[in-house]
């Protein structure tokens, strides 16, 4: 229901194209922080660093895609795994030129922190171009974060509880090395097997190194994989507290600074803004 | 006697060309292969590196998604690559020394255009490079001539992050000097326009002394900031790599394995990028060396004895750097002054009394390298070069004497952009002008000749795999 | 961004002006989701009913293994049989969807305001097959003493992916367009189901006895299809008459 409107303006564009009334073509921007993203600038980006993998059409059908594990994101779906926005809404553009940022841990998207912010932005502007749930949706709010609190060993117990009740162990496994009983089972969207994460590797989240991160994956999931959103079973404070736990289980991790490191980086965490009001 | 100086000299500027030119150009589909990258992710066109790949150099050859290392390879992943550019190309030098009737030299000499065109190939490079162990990276470049003896380009071995810190990676072996424009990675081949006049630039006046005295012959040219060196190397870069350092400590032997080397040059080379808006990537740098170079050897009942040069003489170069972006048109300039010991300058050794008024010589060079890259796929590139001395070994030289003037243009085009293996299909045209650099005719009062051209035409196919 | 809006308002209208004039898109006017001229009308409807059967030799029903949950293993007494495949007597098959795949043309129907439900209990979906219609609310309930969460992997709408815990109150989603998506419980390996969602209310999901009834057909020629989780897609084209009852039969064969 929520979406009618926007798709009612979607619709409108085909129509106004359709009818000729002028030749008019709607840019298609990302917003990040004070940046614009065009996708005319993103699609010469793309066909030069993305195209390998995610293909020209944003399938993630890519030459190289046969070779590859974890398998290209399909951007035509519109499903992004690392999101501040709710299980099954859009990311913020925020979120997609975060991910482009960071890449991802294990996989072959390697972090394009070398391109300047300006070119990441087109780059997402043109990412956003291959689905059309761009068009017809807006993202939703951020979900909202209150601020950490303490970890103390009260918070790592109560974390230790949720971990179990939640059935985190069901895939992560009781330690937290991703070898629970549901581990060998889980696919992702498009069928191919992806293994849980094992905390004790110790080595960055798929979304991110920080707490703040983590909470952030917890409470969104990871759209696409079998991880799924908690906001529905744990309150904030929960959620904070599973964090902590969550912390105890990475064994080889040097525990120093942690979250303070990754806070100050370009394309770190900053102010939610891909979802501001039109 | 003069005649046959001349005719070393001759010799030794051909020697240098040749040297200097075929420089292996550096390309690595392996790393292609290995991350199912395009080319064009890390390269500008290829050999030429991009942000992307100027970072991916400088975390190690890491991408640094936990992937790196070896073990996540699929065994039957092997980290080799290989290029070679077969070619038809032309080359013409002007004011050559020839006989009127061949043959005959008591008839006397005259100049002539000497031309030369026909298929050919270059030399072969065959590149293993990739990762060790995470954070542990290596090259080895066995570079053949196109005669096939070979050379080791480069060898070494790379921790990188040490102590946790991307601004600490030490690099031991052979390797290239760390310098915002790359002479490895240029876009041009042909024996005139393959290599930065600046980087290799030694005195007229310095070639021609040391012509005459042949055991330091084996130090010519005495430094070339293109020519891999012997030694080690601390560098450290931002996470984006838009700042850059490096500092080496390297064998004064220009890379050469087994030759005299007692003492030791330093390199360091600083650079800065910063994001202009929707321009790209601005990049400034700067860089010097300071080394040291023997004048003569010891010897053993008059014969020199190799492994020991003396009478150490210094040089330096420093210079500045820039690579600017204005969208699909960018420039790679730099700037370089140097200076060479009057020793040097005219091979005379330590222990041995100067040319009256000879003076350690001083010049400046700097080039302007354009690229406009229409796509990943086409590239149209070309160059302007000067070298100018600012101080000639003697007063009474001609104040152009050995100036440099180049330039050069052409096209890479790329049939095709993916991630296993790269062709391109370069075409070059180079024009170079050595002022007064022609032999003078015997029957010249001048000790100099006219100035010299050489010019190339390349069309080639450069592939690597 | 505002400005831009209703610039594209405006100009949305025009266009329709324009369309109309040319007698065509009166699809895309729809889509625009505004009007809704074809209520439901029961005038003088027609009833398709019918049974699906499967042919052949009857599959045998495999267990499903609980032990990965211990939670899930304390609620059966019995073993718990996989209702992938369900058939009753005479070959009946259980939970296959009948529906009309095409002949509405360019009616449309108001989703209803009820919501439908679809439980998880005793580590199973009830139903095992849910039929509903686009934008219908749909309430997911836990009714177990374990942690699920439910899982739907939609082709044409987007994918969500949410835990409930035991206790907690039920999760109200939609969708906002047609198609059969799978849902699975990714705790719970064995758990998967179907949400079959329609933009009309034509359509049916089969009883033990493989029996189906679509009431209130408006007269016209339709494709009717059945979909089957195992079985795939079978395919019937109908003409309804003013006021008719027609029976179809549907057979699988294995
Ligand atoms: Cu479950």
């Amino acid at each position: 229901m929520k979406h009618n409107r926007m798709r009612a303006h979607f619709a409108g564009i085909l129509v106004l194209l359709f009818a000729g009334v002028g030749q008019v073509t709607f840019a298609q921007e990302s917003h990040i922080g004070g940046l614009t993203g065009e996708a005319s600038r993103g699609k010469k980006l793309y066909r030069r660093y993305c195209v390998g993998c995610h293909g020209p059409l944003g399938d993630g059908r890519g030459e190289n895609a046969p070779w590859i594990d974890p398998k290209p994101r399909d951007f035509v779906t519109g499903t992004f795994k690392c999101r501040s926005t709710p299980t099954g809404a859009l990311p913020t553009d925020e979120d997609l030129y975060k991910s482009v940022t960071r890449g991802f841990v294990n996989s072959n998207m390697p972090s394009w922190l070398p391109l300047t912010r300006q070119q990441r932005a087109d780059l997402v502007a043109y990412v956003k171009t291959f689905s059309s749930s761009f068009r017809e949706e807006k993202p939703p709010s951020p979900l909202s974060m209150p601020s950490e609190s303490a970890a103390n060993q009260q918070s790592i117990q109560s974390g230790n509880e949720l971990y179990q009740k939640m059935n985190c162990w069901s895939c992560h496994g009781k330690e937290g090395r991703g070898d629970g009983p549901s581990a060998q089972t889980l696919v992702d969207n498009r069928g191919y097997p992806i293994p849980p994460y094992d905390f004790s590797v110790g080595t960055r989240f798929k979304c991110g190194e920080s707490n703040q991160d983590l909470y952030r994956i917890l409470m969104t999931g990871l759209d696409g994989t079998p991880m799924p959103s908690f906001a529905n079973g744990l309150t904030p404070a929960q959620a904070w507290d599973v964090v902590h736990y969550i912390r105890t289980l990475q064994m080889n991790v040097k525990r120093k600074k942690q979250t303070a490191e990754n806070e100050k980086k370009d394309g770190g965490e900053s102010k939610p803004v891909g979802a501001q009001p039109e | 006697m003069l005649l046959r100086l001349r005719a070393a000299v001759i010799f030794i500027l051909v020697l240098g060309v040749v040297l200097s030119v075929r420089q292996p150009a550096h390309a690595i589909p392996a790393f292609a292969r290995k991350y199912d990258l395009p080319c064009s992710a890390c390269h500008e066109a290829w050999p030429k590196l991009n942000d992307f790949g100027i970072a991916f150099r400088d975390r190690g050859y890491q991408l640094g998604n936990e992937k790196d290392s070896p073990i996540w390879q699929n065994p039957s992943y092997w980290p080799i690559t290989f290029r070679i550019t077969p070619e038809w190309h032309r080359e013409s030098s002007s004011n050559q020394v020839v006989d009127t009737v061949p043959g005959n030299p008591a008839l006397g000499q005259t100049y002539q255009d000497v031309t030369t065109h026909g298929f050919d190939f270059s030399g072969l490079d065959i590149w293993a490079a990739g990762t060790l162990y995470k954070d542990i990276s290596f090259s080895v470049l066995p570079s053949a001539d196109s005669s096939g003896s070979f050379h080791f380009e480069n060898v070494f071995v790379r921790f990188d992050n040490l102590f946790r810190t991307r601004w600490l990676n030490l690099k031991l072996g052979k390797f290239e000097l760390d310098n915002l424009v790359s002479e490895k990675r240029m876009l041009f081949l042909s024996s005139n326009g393959g290599f930065y006049q600046v980087y290799h630039y030694t005195p007229f006046r310095e070639v021609q002394f040391r012509a005459s005295n042949p055991p330091i012959v084996q130090f010519n040219p005495v430094f070339g900031i293109g020519d891999n060196q012997l030694g080690v190397e601390l560098s450290g870069h931002s996470e984006n790599s838009y700042a850059r350092y490096s500092v080496a400590l390297l064998s004064s032997n220009e890379g050469s394995p087994g030759l005299p080397n007692r003492t030791y040059d330093g390199w360091a080379s600083f650079n800065q990028g910063f994001a202009v808006g929707k321009l790209g990537v601005q990049r400034v740098g700067a860089f010097a060396f300071f080394g040291q170079r023997p004048t003569f050897f010891n010897t053993s009942f008059g014969s020199p004895v190799l492994s020991e040069g003396l009478g150490n003489k210094s040089l330096y170069r420093a210079g500045l750097t820039g690579l600017f972006y204005i969208k699909k048109v960018d420039f790679s300039t730099v700037f370089v002054h140097g200076w060479d010991n009057v020793f040097l300058g005219t091979g005379t050794a330590a222990n041995a009394p100067l040319p009256v008024g000879a003076r350690g010589p001083t010049w400046n060079g700097g080039f302007v390298e354009t690229h406009f890259t229409y796509s990943p796929q086409l590239v149209f590139v070309q160059r302007n070069e000067i070298v100018r001395m600012s101080r000639q070994v003697f007063r009474t030289d001609p104040r152009d004497l050995g100036d440099i003037d180049a330039f050069s243009f052409g096209l890479r085009y790329y049939p095709f952009m993916f991630s296993r293996a790269g062709l391109a299909l370069h075409t070059e045209y180079s024009l170079v002008r050595s002022y007064k650099s022609a032999s003078p005719l015997p029957t010249s009062t001048s000790p100099f000749g006219p100035d010299l051209r050489s010019s190339s035409v390349f069309i080639g196919l450069d592939f690597a795999f | 961004m505002r400005t831009r809006i209703n610039y594209l308002q405006i100009g949305v209208t025009a266009a329709l002006v324009l369309l109309t004039a040319h007698g065509a898109g009166t699809r895309t006017l729809r889509a625009i989701g505004t009007s809704s001229e074809a209520r439901e009308d029961t005038s003088g409807a027609a009833t398709l009913s019918g049974i699906v059967k499967l042919e052949g030799s009857q599959p045998v029903a495999t267990r499903i293994n609980m032990a990965a949950d211990p939670a899930c293993l304390k609620m059966h007494s019995a073993p718990v049989m996989s209702e992938e495949v369900a058939t009753g007597t005479n070959g009946a098959l259980k939970d296959a969807i009948v529906y009309i795949s095409d002949g509405l043309g360019n009616r449309t129907f108001d989703p209803p305001t009820e919501p439908v439900v679809f439980e998880q209990k005793g580590c199973t979906y009830n139903p095992h097959i849910l039929g509903m219609r686009a934008r219908q609310t749909l309430k997911v309930a836990n009714s177990d003493p374990t942690t699920h969460n439910i899982h739907p992997a939609p082709q044409n709408n987007r994918e969500w992916n949410l835990s409930q815990p035991p206790g907690s109150s039920p999760i109200e989603e939609s969708f906002a367009r047609e198609e059969i998506i799978p849902v699975k419980c990714n705790v719970h390996p064995w758990m998967k189901g179907y949400i079959a969602v329609f933009k009309h209310p034509y359509f049916a999901i089969t009883s033990k006895d493989g029996t189906f009834d679509l009431r209130n057909v408006p007269p016209g020629e339709y494709t009717i299809e059945t979909w089957h989780e195992k079985y795939g897609v079978l395919t019937q084209k109908v003409t309804l008459e003013t006021n008719q009852t027609r029976t179809l039969e549907f057979v699988f064969k294995r």
